[in-house]
């Protein structure tokens, strides 16, 4: 069974608005006041339905989440294509996915998919085609992506329920590549500290916890309909684009009072989740190097209990940048400086593939870590890994570098490794993902990256 | 430089004429320094053109504006959070990246939570409460909130409340406090209120409306605009004044208010941001270097290379009131010890930074010769020739670069017997044919500069080779990094680049939307005024397209 759109126990976002002085949802529960409205007012908690009925999803239980996760440069594909397709013990990892052994069984690798943008802009055509599937859009004399990135395309179908609609992180200095349209990015947080206490920090209410809402929720609710109602004056005001500005802005700020309005709710009682632990430590360059390897892992903790807690179920996440000159350990210069001019069979760049790809087993162990119906996080998630480019060197955006670790909820082959030998649109894999978290989609993408239909193969 | 930058073909800066030719053959179209237009002097270049003015933009307020004006409004002892929305250069500005791009959910975030910070903190203790509250806290009911929350929205909407608006806040705020059973609790919300609109967050200054505004902007606004382009930081109070009084929409008032902005020491500081912002000095705090590369490289380099930068440019704007050009050839400097190693010259002063004249038998010499773009344009290992080209032709002379094809072997050829200096290494991007239409405007003024190694501090070798540092730009020929910062100064595409920068930084316009004829109007007048950048700030805060006029009056 595929899972579709789960439903969790919230209503549906907009129409939720209770009047400043209503009581909470909480209160009702503990029976201050009229406790007939909670059998008609509240969705059974823990169960999901669509709209005949039935349940979906994971069991039925628990929701289905879509993680990205990027790094820069690409890979060496002579040294990244395994050399057998199939499952099981039909194919076995390459040298480059050699760091992911201890996951092999829960990877979907597939190869040999192209982005069928034209490559006019090195690292910026590859970057559109992979993660929008639209041609970049000019903007003055400067190019930006030209459509929302797969991530926010996802939210767009699952995020609206949690308490973030999408989080974006970054394991180096980037603002990352999560776009809503052009000129819209949603910018990554690099700082972990920043990402715990936005995550767990005063507002997290453990599941269970039984306590008095705070009235000042309430009161910032009434501050963001004050500015709704500037925005909207001054909507009136403006051109074209900067009332696309506006809206993007507006739609933050709804954001912003939905998820208040979500904070006086009791959580969502999920066994998995608890308090994340705060990081420690100083995450600054340690000899003129990123630490790279130890962000990445905080982030990671972050990222899984965040999911684990349902305070989001799309994240986006930035190891290292389109582009990225990071200075990796035990290597002689900046990682997009090697690329090009590094020489022979290029091992320093092929060595940083491989640190990148520790990086990765990492995460996954970190979300397989994590208990969750009868198997883990992973199970009930969808990780997309990719690059930019596939051969940085020449800035080849053929035989894109893909892995997904997780099935979706049983909808993704594991251990498996699939080969298109006719260099099918990368675009199809976009549509997979979409179609694994449940989302219907058949057409997607503009332009030469336009495709119908998703990767059959790659469906349990 | 954004890493993506257009594909070709381009869409190119105003003044740069080079890269439509750039896949044909630049150098016959360049190599006539001398087809310079006869100098125009600031009597004899007549009335401004009849031109449109750039459309009204939205700009929301950078991250260093809204520290300065919660510094300038509530006091500087507020403390903010460490990021707010982060800023995105649009062709190498964050005027123009202010003017284009949005504010992100996560963004609204932020804005939020610095609100509460920002009125928490304000209203905590009598230092900074006392600052805002116009009556004793004591005595503290709805009118002094209402009274307070006026006053406030005025410095920071940066014009008067309607009285709507004003009865909205104070909802809000008298609201909470019945909630709160505090009046001063319920002030903060008020506060919030003000300082998450969009009336605050983005400088709202759109004349008569969406289209280039005919009308021109009014008082409040150009408050805004002159303010923001000459301070990067809010109007004080008795430039809100001479808004009230209708001075700001007055032409002849106009250009004394301007005289006095400009002889006030907040200049100072909004040069310093213009200058940053172009010179792209804010990545000096995220230098990637190799230490076993660079042993000289230090935590204290690039904020070192900051100030220097910054204070030769003060020095030279407002002190010598020197020709912008001879920035690029000035001697005078000022150094610190971590700058004094770096630059192999006696530390003038033991603490600090001390000015300092760099000697005539060097190769070091103006903006071209220091740290700051010696060490930013260069890779975390080793120089970067084409970087360093990029530079000067994008950022000194607005030549936009295409970008490389994707499918171009870029690599550089490894250090070998027979090339050992990165001019022999790299000889063949400037002769195969795919490389050299666009290397050869680049690389050449990038080979000026290998005397100085990744991090600025010079060598005569490389791999035991004499570095030869020769070349011309556009035709006019260098032995070195010394004579190059001449050949930069009398490049005829400086001045009318600085012109174009400046113009962009004040309207956040891009630079397709300035007039032809306007730019050439300025930049008349900047050349017969000796390049003097404080004439030309004064030149452009009374243009009509920073007035939003669509022609002279």
């Amino acid at each position: 069974m595929k899972p579709r759109f789960p439903r969790f126990w919230l209503p549906a976002a907009r129409d939720w608005r209770p009047a400043r002085t209503a009581l909470s949802r909480r209160a009702v529960l503990r029976g201050v006041a009229r406790g007939s409205l909670v059998a008609v007012s509240l969705p059974p908690l823990q169960a999901m339905f669509n709209a005949g009925g039935t349940a979906y999803a994971c069991d039925g239980v628990l929701p289905v989440r879509f993680g990205l996760w990027f790094w820069g440069n690409g890979n060496r594909p002579d040294r990244w294509i395994p050399g057998s397709t199939g499952d099981g013990d039909a194919w076995a990892l390459s040298e480059q996915l050699a760091p992911l052994a201890a996951h092999k069984a829960k990877l979907c690798v597939p190869t040999g998919l192209d982005c069928k943008l034209d490559n006019t802009s090195p690292h910026g055509s590859g970057l559109a085609g992979i993660l929008t599937a639209v041609p970049r859009s000019q903007s003055g004399p400067d190019s930006t992506l030209g459509g929302p990135t797969i991530d926010q395309v996802i939210a767009q179908g699952i995020g609206g329920d949690t308490i973030y609609r999408s989080i974006q992180t970054a394991a180096s200095n980037t603002s990352g590549e999560s776009w809503n349209s052009p000129n819209s990015r949603n910018p990554a947080e690099t700082d972990p500290y920043a990402v715990y206490a936005r995550m767990f920090g005063d507002t997290f209410v453990e599941p269970g916890a039984d306590g008095e809402v705070d009235p000042r929720l309430g009161l910032r609710r009434s501050v963001l309909d004050a500015v709704m109602d500037d925005i909207s004056v001054l909507n009136d005001r403006v051109g074209a684009e900067d009332r696309a500005r506006l809206d993007q802005h507006l739609t933050g700020v709804r954001e912003l009072e939905l998820r208040l309005a979500r904070l006086e709710e009791d959580p969502p009682d999920l066994e998995s989740c608890t308090r994340a632990e705060a990081p420690v430590g100083d995450f600054g360059d340690v000899d003129g190097r990123a630490q790279v390897r130890l962000r990445n892992q905080v982030m990671s903790e972050l990222i899984a209990m965040s999911f684990a807690c349902d305070q989001t179920r799309v994240a986006a996440h930035f190891v290292t940048a389109p582009v990225s000159d990071v200075l990796f350990p035990d290597t002689s210069s900046g990682h997009h400086d090697l690329t090009h001019n590094e020489g022979g069979d290029q091992p320093q760049v092929h060595d940083i593939t491989l640190q990148l790809m520790d990086c990765l087993a990492d995460t996954i162990a970190i979300l397989d870590a994590i208990p969750e119906g009868d198997g883990t996080l992973l199970d009930n998630m969808v990780l997309f890994a990719t690059s930019e480019v596939s051969l940085a060197q020449t800035h080849s955006i053929q035989d894109m570098p893909v892995v997904l670790a997780g099935s979706a909820c049983g909808y993704l082959k594991q251990d498996h490794h699939y080969r298109s030998l006719s260099g099918e649109n990368v675009t199809k894999l976009l549509i997979t993902l979409q179609q694994a978290v449940g989302m219907s989609v058949a057409d997607f993408g503009d332009g030469a990256a336009a495709a119908t239909g998703g990767l059959s193969d790659l469906e349990a | 430089m954004s890493p993506f930058p257009p594909p070709s073909p381009i869409l190119g800066r105003r003044t740069g004429v080079l890269t439509a030719l750039c896949a044909v053959g630049w150098v016959a179209a360049c190599d006539d320094p001398a087809s310079d237009k006869a100098p125009t002097t600031a009597s004899d270049r007549g009335a401004a053109p009849v031109s449109d003015a750039p459309a009204p933009r939205l700009k929301r307020l950078t991250d260093p504006q809204y520290r300065r004006i919660i510094a300038d409004v509530f006091g500087a002892e507020v403390q903010l959070p460490a990021n707010l929305e982060p800023d995105e250069r649009v062709e190498g500005l964050f005027a123009v990246g202010a003017a284009t791009t949005s504010i992100s959910s996560y963004g609204v975030e932020k804005y939020e939570g610095a609100a509460y910070e920002i009125a928490k903190q304000v209203l905590a203790g009598p230092a900074l409460r006392d600052r805002v509250l116009l009556c004793d806290r004591a005595t503290l009911d709805d009118v002094c909130v209402t009274d307070t929350l006026d006053e406030l929205g005025l410095h920071l909407w940066r014009r008067p409340l309607s009285d709507a608006e004003l009865t909205t806040v104070t909802d809000v705020a008298l609201h909470a406090a019945d909630v709160l059973g505090s009046v001063e609790d319920g002030l903060q919300y008020g506060m919030a209120a003000l300082l998450m609109s969009p009336n605050f967050l983005y400088r709202v200054e759109l004349g008569d409306g969406p289209q280039a505004p005919d009308r021109g902007y009014d008082d409040w606004e150009m408050a805004s605009r002159l303010s923001f382009f000459l301070w990067d930081t809010t109007p004080d109070a008795e430039l809100l004044a001479d808004a009230e009084a209708g001075r700001l929409t007055d032409p002849e008032a106009l250009g004394a208010v301007v005289d006095r902005m400009l002889s006030d020491d907040r200049t100072r500081g909004g040069v310093a941001s213009l200058f940053s912002e172009m010179l792209h000095l804010d990545e000096l705090d995220s230098l990637t270097k190799d230490p076993t590369v660079f042993t000289y490289m230090s935590d204290e380099l690039g904020p070192s290379a900051r100030t220097e930068t910054l204070s030769v440019i003060e020095r030279h704007v407002f002190d010598d009131d020197a020709p912008y050009s001879a920035l690029l050839t000035t001697r005078d400097t000022f150094v610190d010890r971590t700058l004094a190693v770096l630059y192999d010259v006696p530390a003038p002063v033991p603490e600090g930074f001390g000015a300092i004249e760099l000697p005539v038998d060097g190769a070091r010499r103006g903006l071209l010769g220091q740290a700051s773009f010696l060490v930013l344009q260069a890779h975390a290992a080793s120089t970067s020739v084409t970087r360093r080209g990029m530079f000067v032709r994008e950022v000194l002379l607005c030549t936009a670069i295409p970008e490389p094809p994707a499918d171009a072997n870029t690599a550089i050829p490894e250090v070998a017997e027979d090339a050992r200096t990165m001019r022999e290494r790299i000889a063949v991007h400037l002769e195969d044919p795919t490389c050299a239409g666009c290397h050869q405007i680049t690389d050449p003024i990038g080979l000026a500069f290998e005397n100085f190694d990744g991090l600025g501090r010079f060598r005569e070798t490389e791999n035991a080779a004499t570095i030869d540092a020769s070349g011309d730009l556009d035709g006019d020929a260098f032995a070195d990094a010394w004579e190059m910062g001449a050949v930069v100064a009398r490049h005829r595409q400086l001045a009318p680049c600085l012109t174009e920068t400046l113009l962009m930084y004040a309207t956040g316009a891009s630079s397709l939307d300035l007039d032809d004829s306007l730019l050439d109007w300025h930049t008349a007048g900047f050349e017969s005024a000796d390049q003097r950048v404080l004439w030309l700030l004064h030149d452009i805060a009374l243009s009509p397209a920073f007035r939003g006029h669509s022609s002279a009056e």
